[in-house]
């Protein structure tokens, strides 16, 4: 029997949400929209870090990239409106235009040297935010920003937003899952294990992580557009390293090049803090200790097995994939 | 056909390759030899693209390497194994042959990940890797995690991952170093069954049995420069290339002596030349 795991888990997704989506109020569904959408930028940091084994700490410039292209394009900063769907086409792409423009020149670096750059890239998108005043209004940030309306569908309530971002968690991890099982997954793999070997197999690696790259920071852009049209306010401040350092726990914690470690992840780095709240004093001190404890129980994240979906197929008794 | 043509490679002041010139012929086995330190592996990592060539051509089939990048080398038609096994570990064994089957092109790559390329293209590739590994003995293997397996058959399935392609050349860098004497008549079987007319075969080993057991043509090397070429009964006879490196004990304390005297410190195991070793 051949089934589809990837599929099949995530359709029981929608059903989950849509239930919750009608019972849970306001602040919790507001939890479960920031948890979908740390999970999606942790599905596709993962594309390069799980996947290219390359590790990317100035994820949350791709993120800020769609973030303003909301905040300019749909806002009355420049009295421009823009529908939603296009901005968030407009966004991911720019995001991902970003990402080949970064990646020409670095993609040469491996390792720590990589991640610093990448990590400067991330401060540069930020300090610009912060300094193009006639652009984006530098530190006081944009506010006025447009109501997102989608084919008709009026999205302000974390309600909507609810259905919009489990639709891309759908659309994205089944992206991710198809890179996974494509040539493509196969050469990043090949690239991440033994680069010289790969280049050897003839993978053209420099274009190969170009691409990873470009598919990376663009889903990291769609969700920047996303929660520009969710706050209805940006500002530089929303995209410090810290950010990019919380996407890369989402997946280091969940388990690196797996779907679904990203979605765990995601639920463990927003749910622990929300539920620490109550100890605002020690909230750090507590959560640093909770990621340190996953860490040194589950070193390689909990869902550790690089294949997921077959994985959890396998154990369900599932079909093989 | 390989073709090294008047090639030198120079580390600094030593001359690794000094004006080597030699063809490998399509259909038949030709085998590499010398002492440690005479070239052999830089010749192969020349080729492969690994080191740049200082001068001289090195072709495949008319089509020049030496200013290709190595990923274009590859889709030329050469494919190598290493000294020390290089597989892609937390990959499966029929994944690691995938690695050499995917499509050259960029944008057939992006086609395939959304899924605009023919189902039949990848179940084709795949099917190709596993024909290759149930020739080489290695069919039940093919979902296993290659850094699992064995050494033997890790060094099988790098033989495999470097065959999948369909390659004009194939480099054999030691296959059979650090395997049992079970293995590597296993592994000589597997080279035999390898010889095709269009495939022009290199094998670089210390296994004297194994080489003159399989090639059908001999090149001795010694420091950088071609010593002699012939077949196994012509190299044998060669007295000059006995001095040099098949074993007369007096002609390898010379050396020894000799590396000795350029303060290198030497150590000769059981089975192989000579290993050296910086002070």
């Amino acid at each position: 029997m051949r089934v589809w795991p990837g599929a099949l888990a995530m359709a029981l997704l929608p059903v989950l949400a849509l239930i919750a989506g009608q019972f849970l109020p306001a602040y919790p569904l507001r939890i479960l929209d920031m948890i979908l959408l740390y999970a999606i930028l942790g599905l596709g940091l993962n594309i390069i870090v799980g996947y290219a084994g390359l590790l990317d700490l100035g994820y949350v410039a791709f993120y800020a990239i769609g973030a303003y292209s909301w905040a300019l394009l749909a806002s009355g900063q420049f009295d421009i409106h823009l529908p939603f769907a296009l901005v968030l086409l407009i966004g991911a792409s720019l995001a991902g235009l970003a990402g080949i423009l970064l990646g020409i020149p670095v993609l040469r670096l491996r390792g720590d040297y990589l991640a610093i750059v990448t990590l400067g890239f991330g401060e540069i998108i930020r300090v610009l935010m912060n300094n193009l005043d006639g652009v984006t209004n530098g530190p006081q940030g944009i506010a006025r920003i447009d109501e997102a309306h989608l084919f008709g569908w009026t999205l302000s309530t974390p309600h909507d937003f609810l259905y919009l971002l489990v639709a891309m968690l759908v659309v994205v991890f089944l992206f991710v899952w198809r890179i996974q099982e494509s040539a493509l997954g196969t050469a990043l793999s090949a690239v991440r294990e033994d680069q010289d070997a790969a280049r050897g197999c003839g993978i053209d690696t420099t274009r190969v992580k170009l691409v990873a790259f470009a598919f990376s920071a663009f889903v990291g852009g769609g969700c920047g557009v996303v929660f520009a049209a969710m706050q209805r306010f940006v500002s530089p401040e929303s995209f410090t390293f810290w950010e990019s350092l919380i996407i890369v726990l989402v997946i280091v914690i969940g388990g690196l090049g797996n779907p679904f470690g990203a979605l765990l992840g995601a639920t463990l780095l927003i749910l622990i803090p929300e539920l620490l709240r109550a100890y605002a004093d020690y909230r750090l001190l507590l959560y640093g200790m909770a990621l340190v404890i996953i860490i040194l129980a589950r070193p390689r994240g909990i869902i550790s097995r690089p294949f997921g979906p077959t994985w959890l197929m396998r154990r369900l008794g599932g079909g093989k994939c | 056909m390989l073709t090294f043509d008047h090639v030198t490679k120079q580390f600094g002041a030593l001359k690794a390759i000094d004006d080597v010139s030699f063809a490998v012929k399509p259909g038949i086995i030709t085998a590499v030899i010398g002492p440690n330190g005479a070239g052999k592996s830089t010749l192969v990592n020349m080729a492969a693209g690994s080191y740049g060539v200082s001068s001289g051509r090195i072709l495949v089939d008319g089509v020049e390497l030496q200013r290709l990048p190595k990923h274009r080398i590859a889709h030329a038609g050469l494919a190598r194994t290493y000294q020390n096994i290089r597989l892609f570990d937390a990959m499966s064994v029929v994944k690691n042959l995938e690695v050499a089957l995917v499509p050259p092109r960029i944008g057939r790559l992006v086609a395939d990940t959304f899924g605009l390329t023919p189902r039949a293209a990848a179940e084709e590739r795949r099917a190709r890797c596993h024909a290759v590994l149930d020739r080489l003995g290695l069919g039940p293997y093919a979902e296993r995690q290659a850094g699992s397996l064995a050494y033997g058959q890790q060094k099988l399935v790098e033989l495999a991952r470097a065959v999948v392609a369909g390659p004009r050349v194939l480099l054999l860098d030691e296959p059979a170093a650090g395997l049992n004497h079970g293995e590597t008549e296993q592994l000589k079987q597997h080279i035999l069954a390898l010889r095709a007319p269009d495939l022009a075969m290199v094998l670089i080993e210390h296994d004297m049995k194994l080489i003159m057991s399989i090639s059908d043509t001999i090149v001795v090397m010694e420091r950088g420069r071609v010593l002699a070429q012939g077949t196994a009964a012509e190299i044998r006879a060669n007295i000059e290339v006995q001095e040099a490196y098949l074993g007369q004990p007096g002609a390898i304390k010379d050396i020894e002596a000799a590396a000795r005297g350029r303060r290198n410190r030497v150590r000769i195991r059981e089975g192989e030349g000579l290993t050296w070793h910086q002070p």
